[in-house]
């Protein structure tokens, strides 16, 4: 399977600071790629150089084969472009922006916007500065899915949704993405609903990625024990088999790759003494924060 | 495609582009209500002396209308496109991004010369109900800069609207303000004549200088 987006030995700065450095990702054709990480983790850095909006320091990014420093019109035509916060021409109407756009692309269907627009109770010449976030939301997906792009980019598409928008916004995407065969980039803040959407999860801490792979695999190779030790000093967060140690006075979170037998067989080697050793079940939130951590 | 982006410019401005037009034409009709008044003051001879030998020019209220419009237009074309940074859905569009600007730009210089065309047809109009030729061509030459202000004032707010640094953007206000000045000094009637060709070459290289702004944006500098 060919990579719609393919980025090689990215490297970035921000002044000094560095973003990250030889960062490489790639995203299947026909897959959905969730993008995670903790506030400057660099999401919107790596959406800002996907979209040609940012120079990075090196490394280049490819969508379809093309620099995305130098898309040309036609590869553009198959990108769909959500900006974090739902940001559209907040000056037209609904009426207006559809034929705005409707002139921009060859393969416009208008059927799916106006499916969305039937739902909103917006007014037929209300601005779209007046609606409120949710409705905002579905006209900037409805446009997405009549320019009806082969790749999708969205930029933290929950911000500001309430659970039933983020809900609806996720059902409606994910069903249109499989049916058509359509890749989606997408980042989120709230990675509850990540977990409904994408097929692999790419989790980025700060300079570095921690995780690119399929989340089911994830979810059921990442794992999080909990146990209670007897010594609070204990301390096994520079342990190779550990991604992550959490420890409030003696009660100690444990998250790893390896399975109970190897932990508890670890354990027990050491003479760690400890009692209510129990595996805990994890949504993909409790799982990011227990790769990078709670700070 | 083009027709679609002309859409989306329109929706910003008509409003300011109809009031500001009717402000035009609004400081012609006064400005020969002004002239029909002082002419009934005075001989028609005694006043056309009083404009060619006395710098007392009948279109002085003319001065800083082009750059009011001006300044109106360019304001509601550009400033929606950076609130949350806007413009990157223009640059997302299948089309060139240098070509998406040059476009925008286009378009609000030619609403910005239909409302200066209906002025200066008024203009013209009533002038040559009034005054002598003599009276007239220099007139024209007076407030040739004057207009070429209102463009300069267009393509200067363009520029800095969307430019994404401030320090440059501050550059920027620094250059227009020693710049603009030179469009409308006090001077007697028609002496602009050896400075408009210079400045009209000096309003084309700007215009297109919001490729500079499109571009440094385009590159993520902050």
């Amino acid at each position: 399977m060919s990579n719609a987006i393919e980025c090689n030995n990215l490297t970035h700065y921000y002044g000094k600071k560095m973003v990250y450095e030889n960062l490489s990702i790639h995203v299947k054709d026909g897959s959905i790629l969730g993008l995670l990480g903790k506030n400057g983790a660099g999401k919107t850095t790596t959406i800002n150089i996907l979209n040609g909006f940012l120079q990075p320091r090196s490394g280049e990014c490819l969508i379809y084969g093309e620099n995305t420093q130098h898309l040309t019109p036609a590869t553009k035509a198959r990108i769909g472009f959500l900006i974090e916060g739902h940001i559209q021409y907040s000056f037209m109407n609904i009426h207006q922006i559809e034929k705005f756009y409707s002139g921009f692309y060859p393969k416009w269907d208008k059927e799916p916007y106006w499916e969305l627009m039937s739902k909103l109770k917006v007014g037929k010449n209300q601005k779209i500065s007046s609606m409120s976030c949710g409705q905002r939301s579905q006209v900037a997906l409805g446009l997405i899915l009549a320019q009806d792009p082969d790749l999708l980019i969205l930029d933290d598409f929950s911000m500001g949704l309430d659970p039933g928008y983020r809900r609806l916004f996720i059902d409606y995407l994910r069903e249109y993405a499989k049916a058509k065969k359509k890749t989606i980039f997408t980042t989120s803040h709230i990675i509850q609903d990540m977990e409904r959407l994408i097929d692999d999860v790419l989790i980025m801490d700060y300079n570095r990625v921690l995780a690119q792979r399929n989340v089911h695999d994830f979810m059921h190779e990442f794992k999080q024990f909990y146990l209670e030790v007897e010594d609070p000093a204990i301390d096994l967060s520079a342990e190779e088999f550990v991604a992550n140690f959490e420890k409030v006075h003696n009660k100690v979170e444990i998250y790893t790759y390896e399975s109970e037998e190897f932990v508890k067989s670890y354990l027990k080697k050491k003479g760690i003494a400890h009692s209510n050793f129990k595996e805990v079940k994890m949504g993909l939130e409790d799982a990011f924060i227990g790769l990078t951590g709670k700070y | 495609m083009w027709k679609s982006i002309i859409y989306k410019e329109w929706l910003k401005i008509k409003w300011f582009f109809i009031i500001a037009t009717a402000l035009e034409i609004l400081v012609a009709g006064y400005i020969f209500i002004k002239v029909q008044h002082d002419f009934k003051f005075n001989e028609a001879n005694n006043y056309w002396y009083l404009i060619l030998f006395m710098g007392a020019p009948y279109f002085t209220y003319l001065k800083f209308v082009p750059i009011i419009s001006a300044l109106a237009i360019s304001v509601a074309q550009y400033f929606p496109e950076t609130v949350n940074k806007r413009i990157k859905l223009s640059f997302h569009l299948p089309i060139n991004e240098n070509k998406i600007l040059l476009t925008m730009m286009l378009f609000g210089t030619i609403c910005l010369l239909i409302g200066y065309l209906v002025l200066l047809t008024i203009f013209y109009g009533f002038s040559t109900f009034y005054f002598p030729s003599d009276i007239i061509i220099p007139a024209l030459t007076s407030i040739t800069p004057w207009f070429l202000s209102g463009f300069a004032v267009y393509y200067f707010v363009a520029l800095i609207v969307l430019e994404p640094v401030w320090k440059y953007r501050f550059f920027y206000i620094v250059v227009a303000a020693v710049f603009l000045p030179l469009f409308i000094e006090s001077a007697s009637i028609g002496s602009y004549a050896p400075a408009n060709p210079v400045l009209f070459v000096l309003v084309i290289i700007l215009s297109i200088s919001l490729l500079f702004s499109g571009y440094r944006f385009r590159k993520g500098e902050m």
